[in-house]
């Protein structure tokens, strides 16, 4: 079972596609969850995930921006997609008729 | 006007604590701190924290524990006392006075000095290429823990017959073995198992000429995981 920051990051890395990177996913969890992501604790979770095998890094080219550094590129694994899947029915299914829990 | 050298003086810190990351790595970050326009010390507290993390993250495993308190700094002490005996031995031998100093010599002949100086190299140097191979990223630790005793028996150490170096004669060959781990990784099954075989041999020999402590049989362990290691690599490339 994967724990919640893992899946924030799962889920961000699929929703970004083939822009997923450190900063693009760093920004996107920041954005919807309004918590800060320290690149420390961005870059230990990819490496515990990629170790799980569901993630795949790369180091793609360099930009302008960055001052010419690559970026660590990130992809999710279809046993990503799995873990992902499983979490979410499982917090889904555990807030049904939860006060807080949509109708 | 201070903000210039400020800056400078910064951005270098950056780079500094960057280097403690691997070079992939290093680059990733560098170019995510450059694209949101961090500011050098909110970088630097950034690397810094990956950094920390990073560290934390190696010393869930065993290995580091071992390396560092299972073998470097009771090996070290242990190691002082056989290069102590060592040196007793030979002064003993060559007719020189030995003062103040308590160390298991033995029956002190040729032989025995032989056996144990062989005995030292390979306890030294097994133990250093066992920390040298199962803790490369921690062996600032194992090397911190070795050399902090060796650092105080020094500064204590004060007999007009004898160098304080006599305490240290084991340090060459475990550096020696430090740095063939960290070329090389593994040894040979054949020569991991002819170490293992002799420093055993040599210990049943000195310990029945009560020329070794009890103790020092523990240093012939990193010798045999050296062997079996070696041996189950030999048979999972079989395999």
């Amino acid at each position: 079972m994967l724990g919640e920051f893992e899946y924030l990051l799962i889920t961000a890395a699929a929703g970004l596609g083939a822009n997923a990177y450190g900063v693009s996913i760093r920004e996107e969890i920041e954005s919807t969850t309004g918590r800060q992501c320290s690149l420390g604790a961005l870059y230990t979770t990819i490496d515990r995930l990629e170790k799980k095998g569901l993630l795949e890094t790369w180091m793609g080219e360099g930009t302008r921006e960055r001052g010419g550094r690559s970026k660590r590129m990130v992809r999710v694994t279809p046993k990503g997609v799995r873990a992902a899947k499983t979490f979410y029915e499982a917090v889904t299914r555990i807030s049904r008729g939860a006060a807080w829990a949509g109708s | 006007m201070l903000d210039g050298p400020r800056t400078l003086l910064t951005q270098w810190l950056l780079q500094a604590a960057a280097r403690l990351l691997e070079r992939h790595e290093r680059e990733a970050v560098l170019g995510d701190l450059t694209e949101t326009g961090a500011s050098a010390w909110r970088g630097m507290s950034e690397v810094l924290g990956l950094v920390v993390r990073r560290e934390i993250a190696l010393w869930y495993d065993w290995r580091p524990w071992i390396a560092a308190f299972g073998v470097a700094l009771p090996g070290s002490l242990l190691l002082m006392g056989v290069s102590l005996s060592v040196s007793c031995t030979f002064q003993r031998l060559t007719g020189q006075a030995v003062f103040g100093v308590c160390a298991p010599t033995g029956h002190q002949g040729v032989l025995l000095l032989t056996c144990q100086a062989f005995l030292l190299l390979i306890w030294a140097w097994t133990a250093g290429f066992f920390v040298g191979s199962v803790s490369r990223r921690t062996l600032w630790m194992s090397v911190a823990l070795c050399l902090s005793p060796c650092l105080r028996c020094l500064s204590r150490f004060h007999d007009p017959s004898m160098s304080g170096l006599c305490l240290l004669l084991f340090l060459p060959p475990a550096i020696l073995g430090v740095r063939y781990a960290l070329r090389t990784m593994r040894m040979r099954s054949g020569t991991a198992l002819a170490l293992a075989m002799s420093a055993t041999v040599l210990m049943i020999y000195t310990w029945g000429n009560s020329a070794s402590w009890i103790l020092n049989w523990a240093l012939i362990l990193p010798a045999w995981y050296i062997a079996i290691r070696a041996r189950s690599a030999v048979c999972d490339a079989g395999a």
